[in-house]
């Protein structure tokens, strides 16, 4: 198992780099550059402009921008002595040996060319209402989705069956942003339950993350708790409702597949009750493709919800990209696309071990 | 029961009637009947009899004719905007003289734009899947028949396209083509080129299970080429699983488009889509207009959930073990 694990975490690795070189290859591939947002801007002057291009080492060929963005190469030095880090070893290897701390290598995504904010802390601040929001809708989805699933199972053909078919298909074809603007009319704008956009009450509370929100929390924890809790409601019900619908079919397709097997029919004919075998001889084997079909939706947590976080105006990092997107910020996009992929590999090599670890007959 | 009972089979020309009936009431399955059905021809009466996929192949058909013809059928035109003094700014809801009501701002007819949209919306969803299927088939084909170093390299490639979030990368590229006035053609190859992966993988899983097959080995033993055992003998007993992932990757892709073009990424507003002629409707949301953002949406769910009613039931006529 141990050996399984780290040979597929060695696996990993290149498919790491390629991936790494693609999102950097996609960045440069877009025309201009990211010069290019000033170039309609009247007030900056060539010289400006070819001081932003020098300091940012935009002038310097792609393979260098690469190294440099990675890691191998030492930003301070020109030509060949770029190789050798600041202490006099590989510039690649880790800072204690070799004194480097740019790149990907040493953990630094660079800096934001909007802001100028350090790219990881921008994505961590961003990563907290996305870990809220698309934390509460997994596990509420994934509930729901198991007991829908294994209710239509059981009784196939009823009411309730052909109910939650409808359903999925319905929740199959809805886009995100459609549901997510229907209840934003309905709860927001018509009946006035509901906030319909960002994280808490400006009104109210400081601007969430700060130092300020975080004693306004500790003061009155109720009422900012309930605040967030009332902003959550909208956005978790349009992605639970958008996602159950794959899911719910999932669950109910591997369960109707586990009720058919022998055992089950040999659990039934030693006249053992229908629930027990229902909950015991079935249900548990029918989770393990689920468990598996779970782990490959963990990426969700980090990027899934860009389109929910846009139409709610959630500060998190599907808003950031957004806007990134939007100023051609590029050191904060090639972040958010290399986190998201590493956690997508991760999810895979989990669902795999986990798949091992709860289904006893797979070996490695 | 009863009532074929009740029918005495006579002798001579009744009886042949009779067998003729039964023939027909049978179809494929029975084994009197000794005509032979191709698979496509088996495939067929299968799907004929799912009623889901022929109100999905209604739906698709009504949609495509309304793209195509609609709008020389409706009174105002897709640049038809109403005078200043007649703006209305939140729109007005849907009345007998526009059945889907206004849009806030300039105040164009929602029917006239869904219409519109049915054009693009439909466009893009096609050809990006032609696209992402044609690259699909060709990499799954290669991988899949020649094994080896070439498959492995094929198949990390796929690897990293897939850790890839696909609405990121899409995002990112297509704002490439922002600048173009006229970007469908853009945007449908982004789409193309970044869905493929899913079908690369079921060929190559498909190709590799084939070609194990006697009836490959034999060509192969006759001394076939490469190309024609590709063409001839793997691809057509590949390919109706191909055409139902096809049909997923219409839906995926309209919806996608319309999402991304939603975000204001995608197709630019000169061409109009079921996405980006809702662009601004979020604005106009909060003062009560509705009927902006509800039937463009309404149409996507139509379509997506046609064609999949479809993909359905092409998967039960191509399963060999459902019966016609």
């Amino acid at each position: 198992m141990a050996k399984y694990t780290i040979r597929r975490v060695i696996q990993a690795i290149p498919v790491l780099f390629l991936i790494s070189v693609v999102t950097y290859a996609i960045m440069l591939a877009a025309p201009g550059g990211p010069q290019q947002r000033f170039a309609q801007n009247p007030k900056m002057t060539n010289e400006q402009r070819a001081k932003f291009i020098h300091a940012w080492g935009l002038d310097q060929p792609i393979p260098i921008q690469y190294g440099r963005w990675m890691g191998i190469l030492n930003p301070d030095a020109e030509g060949i002595a770029a190789l050798v880090g600041p202490k006099g070893l590989p510039n690649f290897l880790p800072s204690g040996l070799s004194g480097a701390t740019n790149g990907l290598l040493h953990g630094d995504l660079g800096y934001s060319i909007d802001s100028g904010n350090a790219v990881g802390t921008t994505i961590a601040k961003a990563a907290l209402p996305t870990l809220i929001l698309a934390g509460f809708a997994l596990i509420l989805w994934i509930g729901i989705a198991i007991l829908m699933g294994v209710l239509a199972a059981v009784r196939r053909y009823s009411f309730f069956d052909q109910a939650t078919t409808v359903f999925a298909y319905i929740g199959f074809a809805m886009p995100t942003f459609w549901l997510g603007l229907m209840l934003i009319y309905l709860f927001g704008v018509n009946l006035h339950w509901l906030p319909v956009s960002g994280m808490i009450e400006t009104r109210n509370s400081p601007p969430f993350g700060t130092d300020k929100y975080w004693a306004y929390l500790g003061d009155n924890p109720i009422k900012a708790l309930t605040d967030v809790g009332r902003h959550l409601i909208l956005p978790v019900i349009t992605l639970v409702v958008v996602n159950i619908a794959g899911d719910s079919r999932f669950v109910r397709a591997s369960m109707l597949e586990a009720l058919s097997q022998d055992y089950v029919r040999t659990a039934k004919a030693k006249g053992l009750a229908g629930r027990s075998v229902t909950f015991k001889h079935a249900l548990r084997n029918a989770l393990l493709p689920v468990v598996t079909n779970i782990g490959l939706e963990l990426p969700f947590l980090f990027s899934g919800a860009l389109i929910t976080e846009t139409i709610f105006a959630w500060p998190g990092i599907g808003k950031l990209t957004i806007d990134a997107t939007n100023n051609f910020d590029y050191t904060i996009l090639m972040g958010v696309l290399f986190i998201s992929a590493v956690t997508v590999v991760l999810a895979n090599l989990l669902a795999d071990v986990l798949y091992a670890f709860v289904d006893p007959r797979i070996k490695y | 029961m009863a009532k074929e009972l009740e029918q005495p089979i006579g002798p001579g020309g009744a009886l042949a009637d009779e067998l003729k009936r039964r023939q027909e009431e049978a179809g494929a399955d029975y084994e009197i009947n000794l005509e032979s059905l191709s698979q496509w021809q088996l495939a067929w009466r299968k799907f004929r009899k799912h009623k889901l996929a022929l109100i999905g192949v209604g739906i698709i058909l009504f949609f495509v004719g309304v793209a195509l013809i609609g709008p020389i059928f409706l009174p105002y035109s897709f640049s038809n905007i109403a005078r200043p003094d007649q703006i209305v700014y939140a729109g007005r809801p849907p009345s007998l003289a526009h059945p889907f009501g206004e849009t806030g701002g300039l105040q164009r007819d929602v029917l006239t734009l869904v219409i519109n949209g049915a054009r693009t919306s439909l466009l893009i969803g096609f050809s990006s899947m032609a696209i992402g299927v044609l690259i699909g088939t060709v990499v799954g084909s290669i991988s899949g028949y020649l094994g080896g170093i070439v498959d492995n390299l094929l198949m990390r490639i796929v690897d990293v396209m897939l850790s890839l979030p696909t609405l990121f990368v899409i995002l990112v590229v297509a704002q490439f083509f922002k600048n173009q006035r006229d970007n469908v053609w853009s945007i449908i190859l982004v789409f193309g080129v970044f869905s493929w992966m899913g079908v690369s993988r079921l060929v190559r899983s498909l190709f590799l299970s084939i070609r194990e097959r006697e009836f490959v080995e034999a060509a192969k033993a006759v001394g076939v080429r490469d190309r024609r055992i590709i063409f001839r003998h793997i691809l057509p007993n590949a390919l109706s699983p191909i055409v139902v992932s096809a049909t997923l990757l219409i839906a995926g892709n309209i919806i996608t488009e319309a999402a991304v073009s939603f975000l204001g990424f995608g197709v630019n507003p000169i061409n109009p889509t079921w996405g980006n002629i809702l662009n601004n409707a979020r604005t106009f949301l909060l003062v009560g207009n509705w009927w902006w953002p509800a039937f463009p949406g309404i149409a996507i769910i139509l379509t997506v959930m046609a064609v999949n009613f479809v993909g359905d039931g092409l998967r039960d006529a191509f399963d060999p073990r459902t019966r016609a």
